[in-house]
């Protein structure tokens, strides 16, 4: 039950947190580069706040990587779709640490 | 294996919650021992220090055969001689520990000076540092050479964490332990209890979850998987990056407390070290 809430607000949070996309223009030669540039970077955010509440989840830094490599090639499409799954799945595993704050014990262990 | 995956994770949920998060150690552990006990009701407690094998016949079968020739046996030889070689600068462990090399039984203990979980490994190296040694690998390589030996000479003692009263900061590494143990982590959304608790005796993909009285008793070990030897750390590791959580630092604040709480459950139990897996 406490489960299936966390898995809507997951997806709440995931449906609001994609949509906003709050940075500026950068000066770069590509606006496309710098768009998905600036995905990466927001991901990366994303990543550190759930590493700061120790809900980092395993992917992630991997696909960050591969995203900047795809910038780097200037395979767009691929960079920012990794950069949303990364980021997704950084907004998530907050989600998920910050709803398990204060420790519950299992029922199945009897006092 | 996806689907058996998300069967357990359906089951790791319809077992709700209670409220028992701030019991004593001491009730955490009765707790955690009668569980097993109820659950796996003709295992005796002394056989929990074999792990998975005190439960899965068929692999206990294979690993009784393997014990036969063990394949951590040379990291024990390796292990003595570390012990016995000294650093550069003339000394050596036994000049850091006096009591050495049966000194796994003390260990983790809580460090009041360093306000720290004092784990072996991090132990050895501090002495290989004041030695002006480099200090070693916390998951693979010569750290499970020395803690080998160390362990063998340790067979026979009983776990006994204890948790001093006249530190409070004590009982916090303890409850950051617990409190780890217990949440879940990962794209997978599992905790440690969910599978090495709640399901154990279950089966995962090919593996039956070993329950996790006795999970601290045997380190390091030789694990058929790695082809090699690994600390409590390493496995550990593997665990977190199975639900694909990432993993914390080996000897890192994490997994000392973890450590902390974990072997506190196995309180009672000898030490066997070390050890071999599947
Ligand atoms: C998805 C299920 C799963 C989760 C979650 C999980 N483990 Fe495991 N773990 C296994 C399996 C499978 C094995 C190998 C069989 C066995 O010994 O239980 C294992 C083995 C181990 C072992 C080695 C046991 C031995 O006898 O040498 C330790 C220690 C361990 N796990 C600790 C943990 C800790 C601590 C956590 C939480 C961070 C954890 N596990 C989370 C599945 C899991």
């Amino acid at each position: 039950m406490q489960n299936k809430m966390i898995g809507y607000v997951m997806i709440l949070a995931v449906l609001l947190f994609g949509g906003l996309s709050t940075a500026q223009a950068a000066k770069a030669p590509n606006p496309e580069a710098a768009k998905v540039e600036r995905m990466i970077a927001d991901a990366d955010k994303a990543r550190k706040r759930a590493a700061s509440v120790e809900g980092e989840w395993r992917d992630v830094g991997k696909m960050l990587k591969k995203a900047k490599a795809a910038l780097a090639k200037g395979d767009y499409k691929t960079a920012k779709k990794l950069a949303a799954k990364a980021k997704s799945q950084s907004e998530m595993g907050y989600i998920q640490a910050v709803a398990q704050k204060d420790l519950k014990m299992p029922s199945y262990l009897k006092y | 294996m996806k689907h058996l995956l998300k069967k357990i994770a359906m089951l790791a949920v319809a077992g709700g919650i209670a409220a028992s998060a701030q019991a004593s150690p001491e009730a955490d552990r009765e707790a955690f021992q009668n569980f097993y006990k109820n659950r796996f009701a003709s295992v005796p407690m002394e056989e929990y220090p074999n792990g998975v094998y005190s439960i899965d016949p068929v692999g206990r079968e294979n690993w009784e055969a393997i014990e036969e020739f063990p394949p951590y046996e040379t990291f024990i030889d390796d292990g003595q001689e570390m012990w016995e070689k000294p650093f550069a600068n003339g000394k050596t462990y036994k000049d850091c520990f006096a009591d050495g090399p049966a000194i796994a039984g003390i260990y983790p203990l809580w460090d009041k000076k360093n306000g720290m979980v004092m784990t072996l490994p991090l132990a050895l190296n501090k002495c290989r540092e004041a030695n002006g040694e480099k200090p070693l690998k916390y998951k693979k390589g010569a750290i499970n050479a020395i803690t080998s030996y160390i362990a063998f000479a340790s067979r026979g003692q009983k776990t006994n964490v204890i948790i001093p009263k006249d530190d409070p900061r004590a009982l916090e590494a303890y409850e950051k332990g617990k409190k780890f143990y217990y949440t879940r982590r990962g794209q997978l959304n599992f905790s440690c209890a969910n599978c090495h608790l709640q399901n154990a005796g279950m089966k995962i993909r090919s593996e039956v979850l070993g329950p996790a009285l006795g999970h601290t008793t045997h380190f390091p070990i030789y694990r058929s998987k790695w082809g090699g030897m690994g600390t409590l750390h390493r496995r550990v590791t593997g665990c977190n990056k199975q639900v694909r959580a990432k993993p914390f630092k080996a000897q890192g604040e994490q997994y000392r407390n973890l450590e902390y709480f974990l072997t506190y459950m196995s309180n009672g139990l000898e030490l066997n070290g070390p050890g071999a897996r599947k």
